[in-house]
């Protein structure tokens, strides 16, 4: 399978708007993120974390600093890196079936006979457990399974970076926990390098090697924890580790004390 | 809903429209009103069933079918291309809108008398200002649906290394395709307008001129039998749109799965 790269953020800044309106979105953050590593990143909300997902995806160009993937500048959406929407509802195409839907993600990529395409929907399909509704449209499944279907996706383009923005938030708890455990598994299958932008400090903790800590904004690196979790991770078990209790504590600390505005920022 | 449901909520429509052609059934045969100028319902419908039977409504029906179908083809297509060009590409918005905004609300039967100057009283004039009164709903709405597609969706197309060219193609297009088909259902109503009106001025036939001539001629049970010729092409018209419609952009409102 295609091993994970490194990146690495170096100094971004994001200002938008100028004059009397300009907004600092993010000033100066840098990290390194390493091959293969499940990395999250948590914040007090409007911080800045899905602006800097954004950036890293190439969706949207810095205001100054760059971004390295595998030694080399991104410049532009690099191929190999694949970015998991939080809203799964419409990056999922309603014209398109759900094979086609993950078709969509890989087949312009290469010389492919129809054949060829269909078995690797169907083996992405199978491995996030959704072979029997390869036929159906997008509407028809449940939120979850939606979001199943985004994930097959993504990784039937085989990324070297998965960028995860907030992905599961927007569904129940119970199907949360499901699609952790389902991300995990492919991501321990495949070895790509994850990045995680949420807000759920267990969700950050319970998926990662490393949790990044953001500020208010302008957003800039708080400090950076190792959770020094044993995995694979259990869905019970793990969260009931007193390491897991302590970096979450050490985590709600931080966005609490952001959170109640103890610091207003210059 | 079921066939049976459908004919329960059409039945009390179709018993008032049965109810207001009976009244007026009997306003005409009792001479409230003249009968001179509107013939008893019965009489029309007599008119119609003649001019089908004996094979006179066809020439124009389909003259006039062909037209409408011509022109408003040329208008929804090139709707479509450019406003899926304009809705795209922001310079060339910026360019054509002012220009859309001052042709848009001129009525069309206003051109015609310019259009017959330049293009004569044949088809190409009656396609052409067919194709203009289609071509600025199905723009106004393409451009409308183009410029609302939701951003998740081309940034979703540019991060799976998608090129633009694919994604005004595989995205653009289809997520507009239902205000596509809303501007065309305008259009669809003012190209039968506007082909009957121009006819009516060319007198080269088609069911416009076939109904002016026989009102000319005092042939006034004929000229309904006309109308009625012209009622059922626009419901059929209507009706097969609708049909159309549902299947293509299939994703809108999926009542039933």
């Amino acid at each position: 399978m295609t091993a994970g790269e490194a990146l690495q953020i170096d100094s971004i800044t994001k200002t938008f708007g100028s004059g009397v309106g300009q907004v600092e979105a993010i000033a100066s953050f840098s990290l390194d993120v390493e091959a293969g590593e499940f990395l999250s990143i948590v914040g007090p909300s409007g911080c800045g974390k899905s602006t800097l997902l954004q950036i890293v995806a190439g969706l949207m160009p810095p205001t100054s600093g760059r971004v390295l993937l595998g030694g080399r500048d991104v410049t532009g959406e690099p191929a190999h890196m694949v970015y998991l929407f939080q809203q799964y509802a419409k990056s999922l195409l309603p014209w398109m079936t759900v094979e086609a839907n993950v078709g969509f993600g890989f087949e312009h990529r290469g010389k492919f006979t129809p054949e060829q395409a269909r078995v690797r929907c169907r083996e992405y399909l199978d491995m996030v457990g959704l072979g029997d509704v390869a036929h159906r449209y997008p509407w028809q499944l449940s939120g979850g399974m939606q979001q199943r279907v985004a994930i097959a996706r993504a990784l039937s383009a085989q990324p070297r970076v998965l960028l995860l923005d907030e992905p599961f938030s927007s569904v129940d708890a119970l199907t949360r926990l499901e699609l952790h455990a389902l991300i995990l598994e492919l991501w321990e299958k495949q070895q790509f390098t994850a990045i995680l932008v949420t807000h759920d400090v267990d969700e950050a903790v319970f998926l990662a090697d490393r949790v990044a800590m953001l500020t208010q904004r302008p957003a800039t690196l708080f400090g950076v924890m190792e959770t020094e979790l044993p995995r694979p991770r259990r869905p019970v078990e793990t969260n009931e580790l007193p390491r897991f209790l302590e970096v979450r504590h050490r985590l709600l600390g931080h966005l609490l004390a952001k959170g109640t505005g103890t610091h207003d920022g210059p | 809903m079921t066939v049976r449901n459908r004919v329960l909520t059409l039945l009390p429509g179709i018993a008032f429209i049965v109810f207001a052609v009976g009244l007026l059934e009997f306003a005409t045969r009792s001479a409230a009103i003249n009968p001179a100028a509107v013939p008893p319902p019965s009489a029309a419908l007599e008119t119609f069933a003649a001019l089908v039977w004996s094979g006179q409504v066809w020439k124009p029906l389909v003259q006039t079918f062909l037209l409408l179908a011509a022109g408003y083809g040329i208008g929804c297509v090139a709707g479509t291309l450019f406003g899926i060009f304009m809705g795209t590409f922001r310079a060339v918005y910026d360019l054509f809108e002012p220009l859309t905004e001052l042709l848009r609300p001129i009525p069309k039967p206003a051109l015609l008398p310019a259009l017959m100057l330049f293009l004569g009283l044949g088809a190409t004039m009656k396609i052409t200002i067919v194709a203009l009164a289609a071509f600025f709903p199905v723009l106004i709405n393409t451009v409308q649906g183009a410029r609302s597609v939701d951003p998740v969706m081309s940034d979703m197309a540019r991060t799976f290394g998608h090129s633009r060219a694919a994604i005004v193609w595989k995205i653009v297009f289809p997520a507009t395709a239902p205000y596509i088909a809303s501007g065309m259902r305008v259009s669809l109503g003012l190209s039968l307008v506007v082909v009957v009106v121009a006819e009516m001025l060319a007198s080269t036939g088609g069911i416009g001129a076939a109904m002016l001539d026989s009102q000319q001629m005092f042939h006034v049970r004929e000229t309904y039998g006309w109308l009625i010729v012209l009622a059922l092409l626009g419901l059929a018209l209507s009706g097969g749109f609708n049909w159309l419609e549902r299947r293509i952009v299939f994703w809108i409102a999926p009542s039933s799965t």
